[in-house]
């Protein structure tokens, strides 16, 4: 356990520096712009706005916020100071609701949506995979280009057309939204029925989006497993077939869980933007009324957010992995 | 090398891709030349035209006339003014009125009307039916009847002094024209955009633009990666912890992420087309700096190269003639991904709205998001949407398809 | 003379290539092995004697397929049996394998002990883990391998300590017959020795009966086994006793492999069988005649018309050429 427990801790450290690095370039990067972003920021906001007060509190809040009249890590401090008291601020599209509000009430369709549909994805596009890889011939030979196709279809692409078909044309699913525009929400049948049935196309979009790549990663993963020495030799020490074929699969699985670590935030980037064309309140949607609005806090604080669910995200696996793959171990032991 | 391209060249995987990518990119250099209209003018006042061919109203009535009887213009006439609604409410009043439902085919035009004709009593009480719809019903006879007259339409114009209208011509049922006579005859493949675009000519141009978008950013990528790539894996040591420390950092910190955060900073009016490339480029080189790393370091300690540090030639010279030809293929086919991946990012930020600015030159990305913000999709405008899906598909599918053909040739365990 | 062990009659097996060809890779392959002898296979790659090691088990996969010929292990004849038959009663128990790549040879995710377990029970269900461990560490503590490695993973052992595991499990069902393909090629020196000591101890105690091995460094067959076979395109092109083939062989490509020297062995260390200029022919269309007339220093027209049978030469001595030993005898003297 001891070996298990330095990999813990090494990519414990190493998910905390990633962490601390993020939050610098969050910080970051929108400062480095030319210009003075607060003259420049603070005029976009305050184009739009009718309300003169409105207006002014912006300013002040903006402004109090950047505090770009101080130095760098004095501005720095007081954002880390606000972040972790659960205040990002307020936001300039929806004044004067918090932007930790806004966020608050959309991470939760994310979560239910994106992590459900990743992991489902995931296996689907790997069982395919080995199949491939194990059948060949004529499955493996329809699968590979469909997959290859649908790996590089666009996100976006797979939602608009899921949402025409099943949405538009077959009226099967409702287009827009995470449940019916008429209901509140609440713990009642209809408006649970009514979640359940605007969840199924973005959950089946971004199933679909993930399964092409993963089909194709497990599939050479596979291949390359059934060719390796281990096979051989173990079907000639009389070992039945079935047997060696779950060492290859477990063998090709294991590559492909680091693969979803490392693709997780590719995955999440597209399932954002499906989230996008369904009008599913999730960050996604969130974000693109951040755009939308010229809503500075608003999008810093949802990258910020999506940045630490697909650490977290990763760090998960990551663990997971240690656990699952006795390499690992073995590796910190040396 | 020339046996290396042979090679490539019989991949059939490789050999489809490279016949797509080259027709879609023919396809951009040779139709501007036909058509030169600038992508973005506004030709149609409304939005979303269907695709088809738009015949001058007035230049037709102008145009030699001549005269067909065909036999079935009558019917095609009445077919395609009779609308679904009316149909169904012929049935429902033909069901109501005792005929028997599966006698009734509201698409057969011609035993739709005859059933119609035959049935129709505007005197006959249908329990249940309402007054407005009992004239809605009469109407419907009437208007049936004057679709059914045989008289044409007469061409009248007002006099100039007196302003009474004057007959100057008639045009009869069986009257044509000859498109090719016609003067003005504007042939839209895709219809119209929703701001009144010619939809091909744009997604022509867009397609170009996102292809440049795509090569400019694959290029900076991988000129990056390749170059922190052979760093960390030719020199080692501390300057390789240094470079795979940031790599790891970019792999794990989502890159659509810092996308979004530039491209935002960046301000809408300073974001032009080239702009958005480049920012993709400089977030997108990790993998081609993994995957070149990895490659030089199982290339460090050959024979070869050990050699030509014996022979005392600089670094400079051994990794351009000891390392580069060695990984040449890993970087051409990284160079691939990253073109179609940049396409694809472009799309995905047009999408959230941090596209290039939209007033110079389409973008296959903005006009996905044009036809989201108009609802294309829902309305069922498929031109506005699915040309371009098809199009971003097949640029992407077919550098994939190439890169998978490249990845058979140079690793033969992938084959089947 | 001692029972024999394994018979192989003509035996000729094919590769199918994905261009739907076929590659015998092994063409009437006859040979003998006794108790308690050993049989060294040599020959440059690609020559078919991997080929020959897969083909001996009698359990085929793609694209490797059987095509004639009889293998009998110890009297029973196994080359009609249902491949899963003979997975059950012949692969570990009767005839058994050491893979050239013996590195890769265990699956890495699995620790030694629960891959025996598998192979044990694979030929009998009924065996209990507890029943197992101790015929393991019993066997692996005979033959100088800390029980501890049956607890460890793959990575988590040396090289040589990988190879030396797999030669402990290959044998651990005691089978008759015991093929090692080129087991050391891959090892230092030191590995290498002791890998060779393993091989020889496992014969002296009796583990296994009898022994193939199949290498292409001519000295280690020498030290190793009693007779030498030297393969040549599919085909046997001389099988004689050890000191036989590699000192005074009789086929010119045997003679090409060893040139005409006779020096003391430390000299034959260096001496790999890279030695004859040329390539061998494409299997997918053998040349008609005699396989070795391209390369044959000593090539005549008649060489290259029909197929060249095996003749005897001396006392259990064969060799495929034209020629008689008595006139290959002459040739080489003229060519000296």
């Amino acid at each position: 356990m001891k070996a298990y427990q330095k990999y813990f801790t090494t990519k414990l450290v190493w998910f905390l520096t990633t962490f601390v690095f993020a939050f610098l370039l969050n910080f970051i990067l929108p400062r480095l712009m030319p210009g003075d972003p607060v003259a420049v920021i603070t005029q976009r906001v305050t184009q739009g706005m009718t309300s003169q007060s409105g207006a002014q509190a912006v300013y002040q809040q903006y402004a109090e916020q950047f505090g770009t009249n101080k130095p760098i890590w004095e501005q720095f401090f007081k954002y880390v100071v606000n972040v972790a008291q659960g205040d990002l601020g307020v936001s300039f599209s929806q004044y004067p609701r918090p932007v930790a509000d806004i966020l608050g009430a959309s991470i939760g369709w994310t979560i239910a949506l994106q992590f459900p549909a990743i992991i489902v994805g995931w296996l689907i596009g790997n069982s395919l995979g080995a199949l491939a890889a194990y059948l060949k011939g004529g499955f493996d030979k329809v699968l590979m280009p469909i997959s290859i196709f649908v790996s590089n279809f666009p996100a976006f692409g797979m939602a608009v057309i899921m949402l025409v078909v099943f949405g538009v044309n077959l009226r099967w699913f409702p287009t827009s939204g995470g449940y019916g525009f008429d209901l509140i929400p609440s713990p009642t049948a209809e408006f649970v029925w009514s979640v359940i049935v605007h969840y199924q196309l973005p959950f089946w979009s971004i199933v679909l989006i993930s399964i092409g790549g993963q089909a194709i990663g497990m599939r050479s993963m596979a291949i390359y497993e059934l060719n390796a020495d281990y096979v051989k030799y173990s079907r000639f020490m009389g070992i039945k077939d079935w047997k060696i074929i779950g060492y290859v699969f477990r063998n090709a699985m294991l590559p492909q869980i680091t693969g979803l670590a490392l693709s997780i935030g590719t995955m999440v980037g597209g399932a954002l933007v499906a989230e996008i064309i369904f009008s599913y309140p999730g960050l996604g949607f969130t974000l693109l009324n951040g755009v939308v609005g010229q809503d500075y806090p608003l999008i810093s604080a949802a990258t910020l957010i999506i940045t630490v669910m697909v650490l977290i995200a990763n760090f998960s696996i990551e663990i997971i992995y240690g656990l699952i793959d006795p390499r690992v171990k073995a590796a910190q032991a040396d | 090398m020339n046996n290396t391209l042979r090679q490539i060249f019989r991949s059939g995987k490789f050999v489809t891709g490279f016949a797509i990518f080259v027709a879609i990119l023919l396809g951009t250099l040779i139709y501007p030349l036909i058509i030169t209209d600038a992508p973005l003018t506004i030709i149609g006042q409304g939005t979303f035209f269907p695709p088809g061919i738009y015949v001058s109203v007035y230049d037709s009535l102008g145009s030699t006339r001549y005269t067909l009887d065909l036999g079935e213009a009558n019917f095609n006439r009445i077919a395609s003014r009779l609308s679904e609604e009316d149909r169904i409410a012929i049935k429902e009043w033909l069901v109501a009125a005792g005929i028997p439902e599966a006698d009734i085919d509201t698409a057969d035009t011609q035993k739709l009307l005859t059933q119609w004709e035959e049935n129709f009593d505007a005197k006959k009480s249908i329990p249940g039916m309402t007054n407005a719809k009992r004239n809605y019903y009469v109407r419907l006879d009437k208007s049936i009847d004057g679709l059914l007259s045989a008289e044409g339409a007469i061409l009248a114009q007002a006099n100039a002094e007196t302003g009474a209208l004057e007959q100057t011509g008639t045009v009869e049922q069986s009257d044509f024209v000859n498109v090719q006579q016609v003067a003005n005859v504007r042939f839209l493949p895709l219809g119209t955009d929703n701001f009144g675009r010619d939809m091909l000519t744009e997604l022509v141009a867009a397609t170009r633009v996102s292809l440049i978008i795509g090569f400019v950013a694959g290029i900076i990528a991988t000129l990056i990666g390749l170059t922190l790539g052979l760093l960390a894996g030719y020199i080692g040591g501390p300057v390789d912890d240094g470079i795979m420390f940031i790599t790891n950092l970019f792999t794990v910190i989502p890159s659509f992420v810092l996308l979004i955060l530039i491209s935002f900073s960046i301000g809408q009016e300073q974001r032009g087309a080239f702009t958005v490339a480049v920012v993709i480029g400089f977030t997108s080189w990790v993998w081609t700096a993994r995957a070149v790393r990895a490659q030089v370091i199982s290339l460090r300690n050959r024979d070869h190269v050990n050699l030509s540090k014996l022979s005392g030639h600089s670094t400079v010279h051994i990794i351009l003639t000891d390392i580069l030809p060695y990984i040449a293929s890993y970087v051409v086919m990284a160079l691939i991904l990253q073109i179609s991946s940049g396409i694809l990012a472009e799309a995905g930020l047009s999408i959230l709205g941090l596209g290039p600015k939209t007033t110079d030159v389409p973008t296959l990305g903005l006009m996905m998001n044009w036809a989201r913000i108009y609802q294309a999709d829902i309305q069922g405008r498929w031109w506005a949407y699915l040309p371009v899906l098809v199009t971003i598909a097949m640029v992407t599918f077919s550098m994939n398809l190439m890169n998978t053909g490249l990845d058979q040739v140079f690793n033969p365990a992938l084959r089947d | 003379m001692g029972k024999v062990m394994l018979e192989v009659r003509d035996l000729t097996t094919k590769y199918i290539t994905r261009f739907r060809e076929d590659v015998y890779a092994v063409d009437h392959v006859s040979l003998k092995v006794e108790e308690g002898k050993s049989l060294g296979i040599a020959g440059e790659s690609g020559c078919g004697k991997s080929t020959l090691a897969l083909s001996l088990m009698g359990y085929y996969f793609p694209p490797l397929y059987y095509t004639s010929g009889d293998i009998i292990i110890d009297g029973r004849n196994i080359s009609g049996m249902n491949p899963d038959d003979v997975r059950r009663s012949i692969l570990g128990t009767e005839i058994a394998y050491i893979p050239q790549a013996a590195m890769n040879a265990l699956n890495p995710t699995q620790k030694v002990i629960h891959f025996v377990e598998d192979v044990i029970q694979a030929h009998n269900p009924k065996a209990t883990k507890k029943e197992i461990y101790e015929l393991a560490s019993e066997r692996f503590h005979l033959l100088g391998l800390p029980p501890e490695v049956l607890q460890k993973y793959p990575v988590e052992l040396s090289g040589g300590m990988k190879q030396r595991t797999v030669i402990a499990v290959s044998v651990i069902l005691g089978p008759k017959v015991l093929i090692a393909d080129e087991p050391s090629s891959a090892l230092d020196v030191t590995s290498q020795k002791m890998v060779i000591k393993m091989l020889r101890d496992l014969m002296e105690s009796g583990l296994i009966k009898s022994m193939i091995f199949i290498t292409h460094e001519l000295p280690l067959l020498y030290n190793v086994t009693d007779h030498i076979m030297v393969m040549y395109a599919g085909q046997i092109v001389e099988h004689g006793a050890a000191s036989e083939a590699v000192f005074d062989p009789l086929h010119p490509y045997s003679k090409g492999l060893m040139g005409s020297i006779i020096v003391p062995e430390a000299g034959l260390r260096e001496h790999k069988l890279t030695a004859v200029p040329g390539v061998p022919p494409n299997l997918k269309k053998p040349p008609s005649g005699c396989r070795f007339a391209e390369r044959c220093k000593y090539v005549r027209p008649e060489c290259r018309g029909a197929a060249v049978n095996i003749r005897e030469g001396g006392v259990g001595r064969t060799y495929r050429c034209i020629l008689t030993e008595s006139e290959l005898r002459e040739v080489y003297k003229n060519a000296a």
